[in-house]
Order: C-alpha cells, then structure tokens, then sequence
C-alpha cells in the first residue's frame, strides 16, 4: 500500500502533513514521490490563492480519471473554504478536517483497506478523541447531525485528538510543533477563519511534551507554529497560560536540558505581541534572536480597511522595544503592495515604514483577492502594473537595508545550522541564528543537520557566504 | 464518504424571535446561552449548511438575549435564508470576536465618546449604549432614508444626529462627513466608527485633517 500527498500552502500545512503521513504509516502505508505509483492519493489544500485551489481541481479530475483504469482512494483536507468543501465533496472519496484525522483509518477502512492502529502519542499525551464529547453528533431540529453539515467548520475542540498524534517528522533536526489553531482576527485580505475556525490553543502540556521530546532526539531548529501564536491562551479565558509563559517554560526546558538549539514561533499579530514576549526571548538563550512580525502596510488607512486592528504607530512602538532588548536580532515582516484601494500616498507611507524599521527580510506580495476573504467583494482596483512596479521599489527599498545588514556581518564568527548539500555545486547552505541565508562552498555532506562555525567571508543583498576560521585563514 | 460534521451543543441556539424594521432589515433574537461578550463585539450567525456571516451584536451584554442587526443583501445567501427563519429554528452562532470595544478606564473617566454609524453600522453602538447606562456620547447615524434609522427612539434625541442623504427625513440632509466637517471634535473624544470602508476612510482623512489624534479613533469595518 503506497501514498502520495500533495501539500499546498504555508507551514502549518506542511506540519499538518506530518502528522497525517504518521497515520497513514501507521497503517502500512509507504510515502511515495511518484502519484502514478500510489494508491491512496491526498492533498492538504490551501485557500490563501485560487491558483491553489485550482490545483486540487486540476488533480482531483486528472486521479478521478485515473480511477478507470485502477483502483484509487482519493482525500482532501488542509484550509478548504466551505464552498468548496461541498464541491469537494462530490469529487473526492474523503473529505475532512484536521480535527477528523483520528478518523482517517475508519474512513480508508471503509474501503476495504487497512488494519486496526494506535497511535503513537508524545509523552504524557492522552489519546482522549474516544471520549472528546464534540465527536458526539447532537440533535438539530430533532434529525441527528450526519453529513448535512457539510459547510460548517468543525468545533474547536475538535483538533484535540489531531494534536494527540505524534507526527512523522519530514526533518532530522527540524521540526514544527503546533500551539494553536484558527483565527478570530477576520484581516479582510484573508480567508483562514473561515477555513480553519477560530483559534483554539494546543494544550500547553502537551506542547512542551513534544518540545522535550524533540530536544532529546537532538533537534536543533523548534519552531511554534499558529496563525497568531502570541493570541495563544487567550481563547481559555484564564485556564492555560499566556504566550509569554509558554515560551517562558520553553525557555526554562531549554536551559534544564542545556539545549543545543533554535526555536523560532510564527506568526505572531502585532496587536497581540507584548513585551513580556520581548522579555523572555531576551533572557533565555534557546529562544532565537529572530522575530517575524508582519505589518502589511505602512499606511493606517490601508491597515483599517484590512481590519488589522493596529496601526503604524503601535507596530512602531514593539520594534523600538524588540531593537532596545534584542539588539542582535533579525526582524522580518509580510507586507502586501496593492491592496484594494491602496494610492500612491499609501504606498510611500509603506516605503517610508520598510526604510524606517530596516527589515531584515520582507515577504512582499502583490495583492490577489482571495475568494472567501472580505476583500474579494471589493474592486481590485490597484492594476497589476502598479503591483508589480509597487513590489519592485520596496523590494529595492528593502534591499539596501539588508545588503547593509549583511556587509555589517562580514568578518564575524557565526554559529550557523547546515541545512542542505547540494551535490552538483558541492556546496552547503546553511542558516544564521537570524535566519538569514548562508553559503558554505564545502564538499561535506555529513554537515547537513549540524551547528558549526563559521567565518562571513561574502556577502549579497539577502545572502552570506562563510567559511571555517581554519579553512578561511589557510585560503587567505 | 464524506466525513460527519459535528458540532458543539454550546453554539446552537434557538431562535426567539424576529422583528422586522424596514422590508429588508430585521433583528434576530436568539438565546443567548453562554455566550459571553463585550458590548462592540461581534458574532457568526448561520445556518447549518450555509457560510456563517459575522453581526456585531446589536443587544446589551446585560440581557438574557442576543440580538443582531440584518439587513437583507442582494444576492445574499445569508441574510436571506435568516430572513425566513421562525421562531423556534435552530442557528449556529460563534464568538464573541473583535476588538471594538469601549476600555473599562475611559468608562470610569466618564470620556466623551463619539459614535459614528452608517447603516446597521449602529449595532455596537446599540450594544454600547444599552451596556453603559451613563455613557457620555454623541451618535451620528447616516442611512439614506429617514427610515432607515433604526430603533432611533431607544436612543436620547439630545445625543443623537440622523443623516439622511437621500431624502430629507433625518437631523441633517447630507452625508455624516458633511455633518462632520463643520463641527468641532474636543481632543479627550474617543471616536468609533462602523460601517463602510468608504465613510470610515473619509471621517479618519476629516478628523486627521482637524488635528484629532488618529490614535483615539477605532474602527470596525463593514462590507
């Protein structure tokens, strides 16, 4: 029995993934690359563009057809809109949400494949999907609650059991552990509330399980996953602790267990970041010195009309509090050019936020209405021109800030994790504690994986170059 | 197979009843369970087999009932099917969510709010007041016909100025940004505005422009 799973979208996808190859291995199931070759083929779908939705279509017709000449089971899940849920529905042998996963060997079971299975759980976890009381269908209008609700997102409580799972991890020294999932900010730009539901936070016991766990098999880079981490807690109205608190006993874990390691959290939502946050990074050497912080906009009027619910200025006042307590730090942000109504003014107030905050790294998106989000109602009136030339100067903007960043690198011994070989060009790629791209031209394939120290010995716009001090100096 | 959609209990409620204000908007009012929220704070409210859409809530937080505000979309799915609904139907309701509430500090510093609502843009504003009795507050309401101010009468008429672009029913015939331009905003306001995303751009670039801070003003977009 072999499958293919085709993950669409961000990170918290591709940690989704993970723990669906876990019950899918689980079951006797074995990855393959090839979806010719497979016989249970998936797609955790992803909602943010339409050209990713089209993908599942275009997939889901071309294995529909190759239903005629062998057998197939097909599924989807991942960030699915309800409308097309109900599409879905009718194209695929299995629709569900992540909270369902648990369920996932009933449903294949039902097709006459698999055998029985428990699920590894990390530990201290419980597997309590029998007993969770949200799995219970309950009465509407007196008719027992089946398949009818197709277009209704599970409830919140329902990702418990998918959490409980211990994930097949993709990386020997990478992983993602997820805190939280859903959003309640309702961005008019996006569609993820109505995908994945309001937030709900991952009991933090069993985050730092996992995060123990993973600190034992010698991970070196954790990173905490949710579409808004520093809302994390909140959604317990006092019956799990802050964001804070949780990278806090991160951070005690860390230094209990005298981690070698990084961990990072994204994304967090300037309105929610405090500096208590701040404060803890700063005071435990695990917790890395990088922060992604996404502004979208430089412009209040631009960040009302997406419903960011903070303005420039408050994004102003966490960066000086992140430069004053985190001197060393990298900072990255989201920034969307071309939003429905965005003029040229609002523009320039966003050049003027990339050259003031001097970022260290902009993921810059033209914008593309997404369908299900607010904002796909709305004129997309900004023509693609301007998009295109409004990405181009910040994107040089941008470019100043961190080629300055990265000549201010030259010279210095950074510690730097291996994360790639590249086989062809002989050559390593590896990462700073900043996240910032670094080149080892060495022909050391066992590296990839490890810490070593290297030496800046070139620099481009969003990249380094580095060497070993001994093998720097003997080149010298 | 599709996989069962299941539901809490908790976000089922059941409908009380609908009163009808004009042909296409209504109030819905349904139990309120546990549903605890702060007066500015909205809400999903669907069918079963339909996309929720998201209400501010239009009832004070001190009542045994949650209502909200509909006004019946062209084309809309949702408010259309709401519409019909009887009393005794099942909704699914979520949240509370949102940010657009009113500090608890400014309520003991008795601060000067300025509410500026276009049509069911009122709804926090009805939540606010019903929720804060002494609320110091002005509220300008803009719709296009004189009917279209909602439940006007719960409000005090003092505090209240309805504008009518459309007909000459209201307080003052114009858009609330010309009713705004000539009046004088006192610094220590704290100014909310619901509704479009045109008026709300507009009254920030009015307010901007008179030197209000822009750090007092808080917005909740409609669509």
């Amino acid at each position: 029995m072999k499958y293919h799973l085709l993950t669409l979208g961000c990170q918290m996808n591709k940690s989704d993934s993970e723990r669906v190859s876990a019950v899918l291995e689980e079951m006797g199931y074995a990855p393959v690359e090839n979806e010719e070759e497979a016989n249970l083929l998936g797609i955790l779908a992803c909602s943010v563009r339409q050209k990713s939705i089209d993908k599942v279509y275009s997939k889901i017709h071309k294995w529909n057809k190759a239903k005629n000449h062998r057998h197939l089971i097909t599924f989807v899940s991942g960030c699915v809109l309800p409308a097309d849920r109900e599409k879905f529905l009718k194209l695929f042998d299995m629709v569900f949400q992540m909270g369902e996963l648990p369920k996932l060997p009933d449903m294949i079971r039902q097709y006459g494949v698999g055998n029985g299975m428990n699920f590894n759980l990390p530990n201290g976890a419980t597997d309590d999907s029998k007993k969770d009381e949200t799995f219970n269908p309950v009465e509407l209008n007196g008719e027992p609650v089946k398949k009818s609700l197709k277009g209704t997102l599970l409830a919140p409580g329902a990702i418990k059991p998918f959490w409980n799972i211990k994930p097949q991890y993709q990386s020997s020294f990478e992983a993602y552990i997820p805190i939280q999932n859903g959003c309640d900010k309702f961005c008019t730009f996006c569609a993820v509330p109505y995908t994945r539901g309001r937030e709900i936070s991952r009991p933090s016991e069993d985050i730092l399980n996992e995060f123990e766990n993973l600190l034992d098999q010698g991970y070196k880079v954790i990173t905490l996953l949710g579409q808004n981490v520093n809302s994390y807690g909140k959604d317990k109205n006092g019956d799990e602790i802050s964001f804070a608190e949780l990278l806090e006993l991160i951070g005690k874990k860390g230094m209990e267990k005298n981690a070698d390691a990084w961990v990072y959290f994204t994304s967090p939502h300037p309105r929610d970041m405090t500096n208590d946050v701040i404060d803890v990074i700063a005071t435990y050497p695990v917790l890395a010195n990088q922060i992604h912080l996404p502004l979208q906009s430089g412009d209040d009027k631009v960040l009302i009309k997406m419903n960011r619910n903070h303005n420039v200025a408050k994004f102003r006042e966490i960066v000086e509090y992140i430069r004053e307590k985190l001197p060393t730090a990298t900072l990255f942000t989201d920034i969307i050019v071309g939003f429905t109504g965005e003029t040229d003014d609002q523009f320039d107030n966003t050049v003027k936020a990339i050259n003031e905050f001097a970022f260290n790294m902009a993921y810059i998106a033209k914008y593309s209405p997404r369908p299900g989000a607010t904002s796909y109602k709305w004129d997309d009136d900004v023509p693609n021109e301007t998009k295109k030339e409004r990405l181009h100067t910040l994107t040089s903007h941008l470019k100043k800030h961190t080629a300055a960043y990265n000549k201010s690198l030259y010279g210095q011994k950074l510690k730097v994790l291996v994360t790639g070989y590249d086989a062809k060009k002989q050559c390593l790629s590896a990462l700073t504690e900043g996240r910032i791209n670094i080149r080892i031209p060495l022909d050391e394939p066992g590296w990839v994986g490890e810490f070593k120290e290297v030496v800046v010995s070139g620099y481009t716009d969003f990249s380094l170059e580095g060497l070993p001090e001994a093998i720097r100096e003997h080149a010298i | 197979m599709a996989s069962e959609y299941v539901l809490e209990k908790e976000k089922i409620h059941k409908l009380i009843g609908i009163r009808h204000l004009t042909t296409s908007t209504y109030v819905l009012r349904f139990d309120k369970k546990s549903l605890d929220f702060k007066a500015g704070q909205y809400i999903t409210v669907g069918k079963f087999n339909v996309e929720p859409r998201q209400y501010s809530v239009y009832s004070p937080n001190n009542v045994e009932y949650l209502e909200v505000l509909i006004k019946e979309v062209e084309d809309g799915k949702v408010s259309r099917q709401l519409k019909y609904c009887k009393p005794g139907d099942n909704l699914v309701v979520d949240g509370p969510f949102g940010h657009f509430i009113i500090k608890d500090e400014h309520i003991e510093q008795h601060k000067k709010f300025l509410f500026i609502g276009t049509g069911t843009g009122i709804s926090p504003f009805h939540s606010f007041v019903g929720s804060y009795p002494n609320l110091n507050y002005q509220l300008i309401h803009g719709v296009h016909y004189g009917e279209e101010a909602y439940e006007k009468d719960f409000f005090d008429p003092d505090r209240m100025v309805v504008c009518t672009s459309k007909d000459q029913q209201g307080d003052f015939a114009g858009r609330v940004t010309d009713y705004l331009k000539n009046q004088e905003i006192v610094n220590e306001t704290e100014v909310y505005l619901c509704g479009n995303s045109e008026m709300i751009l507009d009254v920030f670039d009015i307010l901007e422009n008179k030197g209000f801070p822009t750090e007092q003003i808080h917005t909740e977009v409609y669509f």
